[in-house]
């Protein structure tokens, strides 16, 4: 097990910067993220790590030990592959023994080492079979066993669970990450859904046009991006624009919203506030809005989306579509065209320069 | 709909007609080497004699055997140097590649008569002469691109992602390429191989130009035998020559699909 | 990203190399230094061997424009390809269309199968095998007698329709192949729209079924016409003395009067016409493979 860090590394395809200056340190024994857009550069980065592409520019280290220009087969990583990868020609067992077999283990072992490994994924049963008899979650988990079965110091997961329907999927992050636990090792998973991200990592990168766009645990992106990027892509956000005022902004019709966290910009300078949609309270004109919510605004209700245990509410306001996310708690339902109050505290305006 | 069965119909019919002109002749030929008559009279009247007499003709024993022997070192050469090229071409991005690729081309397309006198020509100036040598020589370059067709076709259904998992795996390139790169293209590379015996087993133009009395091969000994005149015997090797290599066919298509149908 | 998969580390020449160079090297000393030697020779005015006297001349190309009888012979190749090429045309595109739009399933396959498998079979023997049904008191005039109620003597052999039965029969499951194939990319669907709009059957062949398979008849025309001007063995024995085609002329300068350098330019002359031809019909066959 090791940790792996990016130092600097810069990969360009042609004119096409695909990575751009990244720098990361996975922690020993992690579970990562890197989150973005397809065309991002998160693909590109695992590739480097992995040692199928090497960086132009930039430092690879995998437990200390500098990797950039070693071959991805003398790496010693685990990967998972998007459909997985199996060896068709194979069976199950003969998938998960081929690392083990490549480096000449004795057979005795790798028999051993093989039903722990398929044991571990649940599928201790099923080595005799061949890849194309197994269900989509199945070829998962032997895509998994195979990876893990050399003991990696790092385990790759590129976009694993992207060819599943999606309640299967929620089985199989609970799973993987039991696995990861349970081995401890260092995860670098790449993925684009941003709810799965959230709820599997320790930490999450955000990668755009190459470039890393913030870094850290889930909580404190989500809670505190330090971008419009990062505040729309990870979660949904609404965000206001106008000259930072040393409290918050003010917006171009005067209004001022007061933010509390969040970067620190000085007065008179462009700025943006970001607010999560389940933080705005929203109420009709004529309700009092609590007195801790400093910040209001009025608009009027264009549209609402009832999706059971909440519902959206899309509210006009000054040209501006903002939206709010309000629990079903049996309350009284505002109607479309009604106007309403919005009103949040500057403890849930992140102010971002 | 009345109209649309009896078109129908009328093309199943035209399929047998077709079919008709396409083996009737060689019906015919195969049927005449059973028949006692040498000057192909009938009333037919079975018999073997001509398939004996061919068994002691030596000199078109000595050609058929030429025609095997290079046919299989033909088809090992070929196989094995074909493949190759269509991993490279397959793996790797370059300049020029597409150029390489279409290469291959005019040795099928360019007419055998002229491919045949050029390394007639060629052959005779750098000294390597007419013979059994320069005959395998052209085979195998007139195998090769039908190999490298054959086998790049199969390879573009292998998932690239295959290589990169055994290498993360930790297989160096030999190990990727046997493994798990080979297993896959099997069909395809044994395919090719069949083709490419069958180029070589078959091939006249090419062989007819680059043999010499006692170093040649056996469609070069049947041309030249027609050319003095026909005999039952001629019929009895060519009866042999075409099971063989329809047989050669069928086995193909077994591994091969020429409709490019799934 | 997907083209990114592919550049990877896997960029270069050189680490493909040592993979490419056995088979191309290949075909560089048997194909390409050949058909460059076969160029060079042309301009001799004899084999530089054996201590012989040579010089560079233009002769051999002159004596092919000088004297009529190569450039007739060329003619009357060039006009056996298209006719043969005609007639693969006339009987394989229909049969196309049966296998690709008629029958269906298994049958289809077995059939498709049997179209194409002469085609794999030696060459020279099946044209002599059209030796015994063409020839006098063979097969088909015995057969005809048998049926006709009057007396008729058949004897094609060694005629000019005799290499044009045994081309066409070389020849046409090729064409029935490349056919084939564009016809059967052609959605069942889009024959049916042409219907449901009031085209009659012949309107949807014309407009709509002939246009769509016109890379496979190209491709198929382009694959039979080039081989058939360059054939030399089919007229020899099925045409006999009046089987004189370039192709046999050629035969003679390398088998029979040992003109080689006269050889050389003759053939270099038809592979300059084969070559337009295909560069022709080049942009066609990109697209049909």
């Amino acid at each position: 097990m090791a940790g792996v860090q990016v130092a600097n590394v810069s990969r360009s395809f042609g004119a096409h910067k695909a990575l751009d200056n990244v720098s990361i340190d996975f922690a020993d024994g992690g579970f990562y993220a890197l989150l973005g857009p397809s065309g991002s550069g998160k693909t590109t980065l695992l590739r480097q790590i992995a040692g199928f592409d090497f960086p132009d520019a930039g430092r690879i280290a995998i437990g200390g030990e500098s990797v950039e220009r070693v071959p991805v087969e003398k790496r010693r990583i685990g990967m998972v592959f998007q459909n997985y990868a199996l060896f068709p020609n194979m069976s199950v067992a003969d998938n998960v023994a081929f690392g083990l077999s490549v480096r000449g283990e004795a057979k005795a072992t790798i028999a051993t080492e093989v039903q722990r490994a398929l044991d571990l994924v649940q599928l201790g049963k099923l080595g005799g079979r061949k890849p194309h008899q197994l269900s989509g979650g199945q070829r998962q988990r032997v895509a998994l066993a195979r990876a893990i079965v050399t003991k990696p110091r790092v385990l790759l997961l590129d976009e694993p669970l992207g060819a599943l329907d999606k309640a299967l999927r929620v089985d199989m992050q609970i799973e993987l990450k039991r696995i990861q636990r349970e081995i401890g090792i260092t995860t670098i998973f790449v993925t684009h859904d941003q709810e799965e991200a959230l709820t599997m990592s320790d930490r999450i990168g955000i990668l755009r046009d190459g470039r890393l766009v913030q870094e850290g645990p889930p909580e404190e992106i989500y809670d505190r991006p330090q971008s419009e990027f990062a505040a729309t892509f990870l979660g949904d956000a609404n965000i206001f624009r106008g000259n930072a005022t040393g409290t918050g902004i003010r917006l171009p019709d005067g209004t001022t919203i007061a933010a509390s966290t969040g970067a620190s910009v000085p007065a008179g300078v462009k700025a943006s506030c970001a607010v999560r949609p389940e933080r705005i309270r929203i109420s009709t004109s004529a309700a009092k809005p609590d007195p801790a919510d400093a910040n209001t605004l009025t608009g009027q209700v264009s549209k609402r989306i009832f999706a059971g245990n909440n519902s959206t509410y899309f509210v006009e306001r000054d040209g501006q579509t903002l939206k709010v996310i309000v629990q079903n708690t049996g309350a009284e339902r505002l109607a479309e065209g009604q106007s309403v109050v919005l009103s949040w505290s500057p403890d849930s305006t992140v102010l971002i320069a | 709909m009345a109209t649309t069965r009896v078109l129908e119909w009328l093309g199943r019919f035209y399929i047998v007609l077709l079919l008709g002109f396409l083996y009737l002749p060689i019906v015919i030929m195969a049927a005449m080497s059973f028949n006692a008559s040498p000057f192909y009279q009938l009333p037919f009247e079975w018999t073997t004699d001509w398939y004996i007499s061919l068994w002691q003709n030596d000199q078109l024993i000595a050609a058929t055997w030429n025609s095997i022997e290079i046919a299989i070192i033909t088809t090992l050469i070929s196989t094995a140097l074909g493949s190759m090229a269509s991993l490279a071409l397959y793996r790797y991005e370059f300049r020029g590649k597409k150029f390489l690729q279409a290469l291959l081309f005019p040795p099928i397309a360019i007419p055998w008569l002229i491919t045949g006198t050029a390394m007639l020509i060629f052959f005779f100036g750098v000294g390597i002469g007419r013979g059994l040598i320069a005959i395998l020589l052209g085979h195998v370059a007139l195998a090769l691109p039908y190999v490298i067709v054959v086998v790049s076709a199969r390879l573009q259904t292998f998932a690239p992602e295959l290589e990169e998992a055994a290498r993360s795996l930790g297989a160096n390139q030999w190990q990727v390429t046997m493994r798990v790169t080979l297993p896959w293209i099997m069909p395809g590379v044994i395919a090719g191989g069949l083709f490419a015996f069958a180029v070589s087993f078959d091939q006249f133009v090419v062989s007819y130009f680059l043999s010499t009395p006692g170093q040649t091969t056996l469609p070069v000994e049947i041309y030249a035998a027609i050319r003095k005149g026909f005999t039952p015997e001629i019929n009895a090797v060519s009866t042999i020559i075409i099971v063989v290599s329809m047989a050669l066919m069928l086995l193909t298509a077994r591994f091969f699909k020429f409709g490019g149908e799934k | 990203m997907a083209d990114q998969r592919a550049i990877g580390s896997r960029r270069g020449l050189r680490p493909a190399l040592p993979l490419l160079l056995p088979a191309y090297l290949w075909l560089t000393v048997a194909i390409f230094l050949p058909l460059s030697a076969m160029v060079f020779f042309s301009f001799m005015t004899d084999l530089p061997l054996a201590g012989k006297e040579w010089a560079f001349t233009l002769g051999n190309y002159a004596a092919f424009f000088s004297q009529s009888l190569y450039s007739t012979l060329l003619f009357a190749s060039l006009r056996l390809g298209l006719e043969v090429t005609l007639w693969c045309i006339v009987i394989g595109y229909p049969a196309a269309y049966v296998l690709a739009k008629v029958l269906k399933g298994r049958s289809r396959e077995a059939i498709f199968l049997l179209v194409i498998l002469p085609f794999w079979s030696n060459g020279l023997v099946r044209i002599f095998s059209w030796a015994m049904v063409l020839r006098e008191g063979g097969i088909l005039d015995t057969a005809l007698n048998a049926v006709l109620p009057f007396k008729i003597n058949i004897d094609l052999m060694y005629s000019y329709p005799a290499v044009i039965i045994g081309l066409v029969h070389s020849y046409v499951p090729y064409m029935v192949l490349t056919c084939y194939l564009t016809l059967q990319a052609i959605d069942d669907s889009l024959i049916e729209a042409g219907r449901s709009l009031g085209a009659s059957r012949r309107q949807v062949l014309w407009r709509v079924i002939i246009p769509l398979s016109m890379p496979g008849l190209i491709a198929g025309a382009a694959l039979i016409f080039v081989p058939v001007v360059g054939s030399f063995m089919e007229p020899r024995i099925l045409g006999g003395r009046t089987g004189t085609f370039y192709g046999t002329v050629i035969e003679d300068q390398f088998v029979a009067v040992f003109n080689w350098p006269l050889g050389a330019a003759l053939s270099f002359i038809l592979l300059a016409v084969v070559l337009i031809i295909l560069a022709l019909a080049a942009p066609v066959l990109r697209r049909a493979a």
